[in-house]
This record gives C-alpha cells, structure tokens and sequence, in this order.
C-alpha cells in the first residue's frame, strides 16, 4: 500500500516556508523504506478524495480567499475526511477549516466548517516564537508564528498544546490549534515539522500505526535548541 | 540652531563614533541629526535632485551603481553602504551639502516617509518579495504602503519601475510618469494571486506574462534588457556590463544606465563607469580567515538566495554558508524551505551562522551533504588552502564585510 500524501494549493498557502512539511514527511517516510507519494494539487488541479494525508499551509489574506473558493469545489475535504483522511493545516490553512475567517477591508468570509471554530482580527499581530506543551503525548512543541487572526473554539475541543510562550490561539485561551480525531491544526510555522519530529512521526502514525524508530538526531538538536531559547 | 552648525556638530561625534570602531559613525550622525532638526531631510533635500531606490533586493547595488554613473557629470550625495532607514538617508544628504544630486537607497516601508520628505525626480522601484516577514509583514501589505505613498509623488516625478513584478507594477500603474523595464524575469514566488482584485492570476506558460480578469496585466516595457543589450523605446541600445557577477547585477545595471540617461549622462558613458565597479559594501569582496581565500556574497530571503546559489555555482568548489536570525535577518528561518538548495550537490559545503541547525535541517531533507562547524574560523580551518564563496545573512555579512574595509 503507498501512503499519499496531497499538498494542497503550495502557490497559495506556502508564505512561510510551510511546503517543508511536505518535504520533511517525505523524506521520514523515505528513511523508513514505506512506500508514499506526494501529489502536489496546483490552482487548476483536482483534489483527490481517497488520500491518506492532506497538508495546508499558511498565506496572505488574498491567497486565502483564493484557495478557500477552490477548496470548497465538490465539498473535496469533506469526501476525504468521509473516506478517513487525516488533514495538517498550518495558520491560514487552520483558519479556512472554521466557520469564518477575516480578510482585509474589514470582511469576514465563510470558512469550510469542517471544524467548529471561528477566527477573528486580533487587535495586534501575533509575531514571535511559540512554545507549547503538547494535549499528545509527544515532545514540548516549537514554532513561529505570524498571524494576525485569534481563533476561538465554538464548541469542546482540544487544543495542540497549551502555550508556555507567545499566543497561539488568542482571546486570552493559552492554547494552539487543535486537535480531532482526524485533524491536527496549528499556528507554528518553523516550518512545523522541521523543529517537532516528534509532532511529524505521531501524525503519520496516528494513520501508519507504529512506526520504527528513526535516527536523525539534528532535528531533534533543532527541537532542542529552539525549545531551550524559548524559554 | 543652524542646519550647518547642527551638521557639524553631529558630524563630529560620528566620527568618534569611527575612530572608538563602535561603527561606521553614519547611524550616529543621522540620529544626532534628526534629533536636533527633525525635518533635516526635507530641509537638506531642497534645491536637489533627489532619487529614491527602492526594494527587497538589489537596493544597495542599484544605488552605488547610479551613483557611479551620475559621478561622471555631477556631484552626488548618496547612503550607498547601506544605512536605507531615517538616520541613514539624513546622514547622506548631510555629507556635501554642495551636491546638487542625491541617490538614496530607502528601506522598503522607509520609501512613504522619504516620498514625503525629500520630493523625490525620480522613484526607482526594483521589486517586492517576501523577506523577513516577521518585520515587513505580507508583501501586499507593502505594496499596498507603496501605491498609497505614490500618490503623493511631485507631479514631475518620474518612476522606473520593473514590469515583470506584479506587486511592483500593481503598486506604479496609476501614476501617469512610468518607466516601465523589463529584464525578462519570469515568476514570482508570491504572485499567485492578483494584487488588484485577489483572484488567482493567470501566468503564461513560460511565466513571462500575468494577467488578471480584472484588467491587472504586465505593461509593456519601455526599456528592456535582453542578454546584455538594453534596448530603449526611442530606439535607444547599449552594451550593459557589469563589473558584479550574476544576472540580478546585470540587471540592476541596466536600470542604473537608464537612471543615469536621465540626467544627462549618456547611455555608453553610464555603461562604461559602472562596468568598473566589482564590489559593493563588501558584496563579491575577498576576505582571508586563516588560510581560506573567502569571496563574500549576501543573501536575505528566497529570491536572493535563488540569485547567489546560481552566482556561486561557476565559482570555486567549497562554501560556506552562515545564517543568523537577528532583527535585520528576520527572525524567522522558515525561508530556508522556500529555497532549493540542489545548486549545492557536488560541491564541498560548511555550515554555521546562530542558526546552523535550521540549516543542517534543510540541507539533510535536501539532501545535501555537509559539515557543522561553530564559527567562521573553525570553517577555515576544515576548508584550508583554498577559494571558497562565503555566502552569509544580513548581520553576519555585514559583519565580516567590515573585516575587509580594515
């Protein structure tokens, strides 16, 4: 069996050097020796639906909107999460999955609702290291984030991690992203998986089941070195 | 007090400011300057022709390369080391207060204040990239900054401004005094959508064109450069040379030509001073650190990174690159993922900079065989007796250019 992997939209939602999440799966599944693919879905492309892992990431407000109108074609995650996808979104890419979002010009836009929770302008830019001790039973996790959204849940839902510095989230919660049973959303940048191994080998396992250990001791220095200066 | 006596006194501790070595003594100056008589640039910008250089890459360049053509016929005042933000542009203008010309390079979110200002003949703008997003935000916000500031432009200015950028052309096209030049670039990282109207923009096949539904299109260009031959819309055509490696150099001469035939000096006369200048505040300069003859090249943010790794690859086997991540770098290294790094294969590569894991972890994931080392010296002594390129960030560059000047 190939484990597929979609990157959605990287021309849109790849501000912040997001597509090295992609990269950085690929290349732990390689060292594993498991059989994958990626398939990069461009602007005019169609989104398959019977993937194993969908990644979006983080990108200007245009480019939001932009990517929200083409993912929301043919309900396309919607299928996927049916047929027992698991999805990664990063900052932008977390916002589009809620109810709303804002935009410039003081609009608010309709998100895909696959989650229930909604983002609205903070009055300031959240820009900074973001550290957080993780809902999962992985390492502290660390990112950097650059948003300027606050993200509320609407319902019970469980955070990525609770933040130990930056903001995350916002509106006073002291919380990043969250975490479903098949959605995992952040706003750390870094790119994510660059400086949480950890972070990258649970999500694939959460869809690969175990996975053997792997010996790549400078992320996990990475990992090491951004945790400790965060503090 | 008088602007002169504020000068001079502030001149003065500028150059204690040099002689301790806490620095080049410009910020000093500058601030000093703007402390005493906020409105020192507007003041010491009237009676002059002033142009303003702007944009995320190719700034410092473009400036001394106008300056060195512009010399030819006038004297000319100009920041052409880099000090792009307030202090920097008033210490510039404070230098020769008998230079009937200035050529001012300007900060990308600097460029509304120095519009303002100085009243500027002639705007420059080069092109607008994602760079140190922590501190310039999104690169529609800055162009959105500078379509705004524009407006405001003297009704006589003149914009050179680069139509294969649409951020650039977006931010220009509603001023009547465009230039437009072209150099043939195709792309751009972060127009994927249409910065008029926010819908995805159509590139032609060969990224040489956009367009947009709206109406949003690439102008036609005025004056081109097409291999080395920059061809006007008068018929004008010279040979551009340029004494810096790479193509972004090339084409930054061939703009700094074109600025220069504006103010009277010809076309082959701009070509033949600029073909002369090799190095720039330190960029493609030689620096030895043990036995290691190091070239120092710069490199800030994705598109440039792209430019130096294709520079670099005709030149010597081993590199070393160092990246750091302070306020002037920006302080977020997630960039490093928009870069390629594969120009790098077959060559010897050391690493190190603050942030040399960040960098390890790319080139691992790229693929690309490497050596960590603590600093430039520990570099030297793995590389040897060799030439090697030192590419290195904004803060580490500037710190050993400063090795050279000594």
């Amino acid at each position: 069996m190939t484990f597929t992997i979609v990157h959605l939209l990287p021309e849109l939602l790849g501000t912040y050097g997001d597509r090295g999440n992609i990269e950085i799966l690929s290349w732990r599944l390689k060292a594993r020796e498991v059989p994958h693919e990626v398939i990069t879905i461009g602007v005019g492309d169609t989104i398959p639906t019977s993937a194993d892992l969908y990644l979006i990431g983080g990108g200007e407000d245009d480019a939001q909107i932009a990517a929200l109108e083409l993912l929301s074609k043919r309900n396309s995650l919607q299928s996927a999460l049916k047929n027992d996808a698991h999805i990664f979104a990063v900052c932008a890419g977390f916002q589009i999955l809620g109810t709303q979002f804002p935009a410039s010009g003081d609009r608010i836009v309709q998100g895909l609702g696959l989650v229930a929770i909604e983002t609205v302008s903070a009055k300031h830019r959240s820009v900074g290291e973001l550290l957080s001790r993780p809902t999962v039973p992985i390492e502290m996790l660390t990112g950097f984030e650059n948003h300027g959204g606050q993200t509320r849940f609407l319902d019970e839902l469980q955070p990525l991690g609770h933040v130990l510095s930056g903001i995350g989230n916002g509106q006073g919660s002291n919380v990043d992203g969250l975490v479903t049973s098949q959605i995992v959303a952040t706003y750390m940048h870094g790119p994510a998986f660059a400086r949480n191994p950890d972070l990258a080998d649970w999500i694939l396992s959460r869809k690969l089941g175990a996975l053997p250990p792997l010996s790549a001791p400078i992320f996990n220095q990475l990992h090491d070195e951004r945790v400790s200066k965060a503090k | 007090m008088k602007l002169r006596v504020i000068i001079w006194f502030a001149s003065f501790f500028g150059a204690i400011s040099r002689w301790s070595k806490r620095g080049s003594g410009v910020m000093m100056t500058g601030r000093i300057i703007l402390k005493l008589q906020p409105g020192a640039v507007s003041a010491l910008s009237k009676n002059r022709k002033v142009i303003l250089i702007s944009g995320t890459n190719g700034k410092t360049t473009t400036t001394s390369l106008i300056y060195s053509a512009l010399t030819i016929k006038e004297k000319v005042v100009s920041n052409y080391t880099g000090a792009n933000m307030f202090a920097g542009l008033a210490a510039a203008l404070s230098k020769n207060l008998s230079a009937p010309m200035a050529a001012l390079e300007v900060d990308e979110m600097v460029l509304p204040w120095a519009i303002k200002q100085t009243n500027p003949e002639m705007v420059v703008l080069l092109n607008l990239g994602r760079d140190q997003l922590d501190r310039l935000s999104e690169v529609r916000f800055v162009a959105q900054k500078w379509k705004d500031a524009l407006a405001g432009l003297p009704k006589q200015c003149l914009i050179l401004a680069d139509a294969d950028d649409p951020f650039v052309v977006w931010a220009a096209l509603d001023w009547k005094n465009v230039l437009w030049f072209s150099s043939g670039a195709r792309g751009h990282i972060d127009a994927s959508t249409c910065p008029s109207c926010g819908v995805v923009l159509q590139w032609s096949q060969d990224k040489a064109h956009y367009s947009c539904r709206c109406g949003f299109a690439k102008p036609d260009a005025q004056w081109v450069l097409s291999a080395d031959e920059l061809h006007g819309y008068q018929g004008q055509a010279v040979k551009v040379v340029s004494g810096i490696p790479g193509r972004a150099a090339l084409s930054n001469a061939a703009r700094a030509v074109v600025v220069a035939s504006y103010f009277g000096v010809s076309l082959q006369d701009s070509s033949a001073a600029i073909s002369k200048v090799t190095s720039v505040d330190g960029r493609f300069a030689k620096l030895k650190i043990g036995n290691t003859d190091f070239r120092l090249l710069l490199s800030k943010n994705p598109a440039s990174w792209r430019e130096t790794l294709a520079t670099s690859a005709s030149g010597p086997t081993s590199v070393l690159l160092v990246v750091n991540a302070n306020t002037q770098d920006g302080k977020d290294t997630s960039w490093l993922w928009d870069v390629d790094f594969a120009p790098l294969k077959q060559r010897f590569v050391v690493v190190t900079g603050d942030r040399r894991l960040d960098v390890s972890a790319r080139l691992t994931v790229n693929e690309i065989p490497h050596h960590l080392v603590v600093n430039e010296s520990a570099a030297a002594t793995l590389l040897g007796k060799v030439e090697a390129d030192l590419i290195a960030s904004y803060t580490a560059f500037h710190r050993l250019a400063k090795l050279v000047a000594r």
